[in-house]
């Protein structure tokens, strides 16, 4: 099983990756983000379809392949210094 | 038994907050309020000369403690991120709202908690209506509501709030004539300054460890269905019960007394105790997080949450300026129109960012 975590900035992020994900039938679930990769309580996405960036909007964060128990990041998205 | 694992730390932190509680009460804090967010933050606003109610003015050290404890381990544990800029004005609004719900029930979620274990019945429906706000608010995070993404922001606008309570702690030590102290009433009942802000530096610090969370709790079971956050609220009550029984059974101090009339700062009408605390709810899910939360992300870098926190100060003056807040006679006719404005304030402030999903 191919497992991965998307992180986002806010909860509707997290809505429209699921929603992104799940047309393309993906078993994707939103669940609390692990306390690992976040001090912040918002939600994440588990899914297991290789990661593509096209699916990225501004409210995604990172994503993470789960190894071992542990996380590596696949996926950082930049954000503009203001 | 690694499920246990995982869920050990927020029943440690609950069961925690609950026992630091009971001290509170022991060391000199008003009856059922060894913590409480919304009438600490009401008495440092009263203190500081923004409201005239003589008797809820004192700068409360848990909640400088809480600040800096949250500030000290998510630097040590480098997740001091200072990030913010989503909505700041609209989220002042919630805040000032929230303190509206959370006085006119008179708590805010956690004594609300802290209360219920010490028998006071009347917080029965105070849990009904937070658990209500947080299930309409929870309708509005699926339909697509959101303040918008957050942005890195400069070390200052995490560091400031930080900063301030250093300041509110000199200002509590040294004393000046200009600040205000109650002389009699709740404000003038408090645990000694060490002890309290040792108090809030542990459970500001266990909070950010484990994102300790009232509202939290409610929401995601309603809406993952994940129950982490609510062991944390669950281990919270019980020990709260117990340690009031210890107390009762002892003979230290006032422990349980079940009923609903003669409770310590706590009026008997059900329905605006309910209606306050569906303020409170619908608030924290929108801005995510209750009270206890926003102070703990404040100090963790969330300059988001210290406008909110700005904004429940303000709340707490206007509510004492206006005669909002309730006393132990019952709510006022101004406080139900004032929560009446903001369930309508915050329901508009939630259709209009709710964006398509």
């Amino acid at each position: 099983m191919n497992e991965q975590i998307a992180t986002f900035h806010t909860h509707l992020g997290a809505i429209r990756f699921h929603k992104i994900l799940k047309e393309l039938g993906d078993p994707a679930v939103m669940m609390p983000v692990p306390r690992k990769l976040s001090a912040s309580c918002g939600t994440c996405v588990k899914f297991s379809r290789p990661f593509e960036e096209g699916w990225v909007d501004e409210d995604l964060e990172g994503v993470y392949a789960v190894k071992d128990g542990g996380f590596e990041q696949i996926f950082f998205n930049d954000e503009e210094e203001e | 038994m690694k499920k246990f694992r995982t869920h050990l730390p927020i029943l440690i932190t609950g069961s925690l907050v609950g026992v630091i509680s009971i001290l509170l009460v022991l060391w000199g804090n008003p009856a059922n309020m060894g913590f409480c967010i919304a009438c600490f933050l009401r008495d440092i606003a009263g203190a500081l000369g923004m409201h005239r109610a003589e008797a809820v003015q004192y700068i409360r050290p848990e909640i400088i403690g809480l600040v800096l404890g949250s500030m000290i381990m998510a630097m040590m544990n480098k997740e001091f991120k200072v990030r913010g800029g989503s909505s700041p004005v609209t989220r002042f609004l919630l805040g000032g709202f929230m303190m509206v719900g959370a006085l006119m029930f008179l708590g805010c979620p956690l004594r609300m908690v802290i209360r219920l274990g010490g028998g006071d019945l009347n917080a029965i429906f105070g849990l009904v209506g937070f658990a209500l706000g947080i299930f309409v608010g929870t309708l509005f995070l699926k339909k697509g509501f959101t303040l918008k993404k957050s942005y890195s922001q400069t070390k200052v606008e995490g560091l400031a709030i930080g900063v301030v309570n250093v300041g509110l702690l000199a200002l509590l030590i040294a004393a000046p004539a200009f600040v205000f102290f109650s002389k009699e009433g709740p404000g003038s009942m408090h645990a000694p300054i060490a002890v309290a802000l040792i108090a809030g530096l542990v459970v500001g610090a266990l909070a950010q460890k484990t994102r300790f969370c009232m509202a939290g709790g409610i929401r995601d079971s309603i809406m993952l269905k994940d129950f982490h956050l609510l062991l944390g609220f669950v281990a919270l009550l019980v020990t709260i019960l117990v340690g009031n029984l210890i107390v009762s059974g002892f003979d230290l101090g006032r422990g349980l007394k079940v009923g609903f009339a003669d409770q310590p700062i706590a009026h008997t009408d059900g329905l605006w105790n309910a209606l306050g605390m569906v303020l409170v709810g619908f608030t924290a899910v929108l801005l995510g997080g209750c009270p206890m939360r926003q102070l703990v992300l404040a100090g963790s870098g969330n300059s988001d949450s210290t406008v909110t926190v700005l904004g429940m100060v303000a709340g707490a003056a206007i509510c004492h300026n206006f005669g909002l807040a309730s006393s132990a006679a019952g709510p006022t006719m101004a406080g139900k129109i004032a929560v009446g404005v903001g369930l309508v304030v915050v329901a508009v402030i939630g259709f209009v960012n709710t964006k398509k999903v």
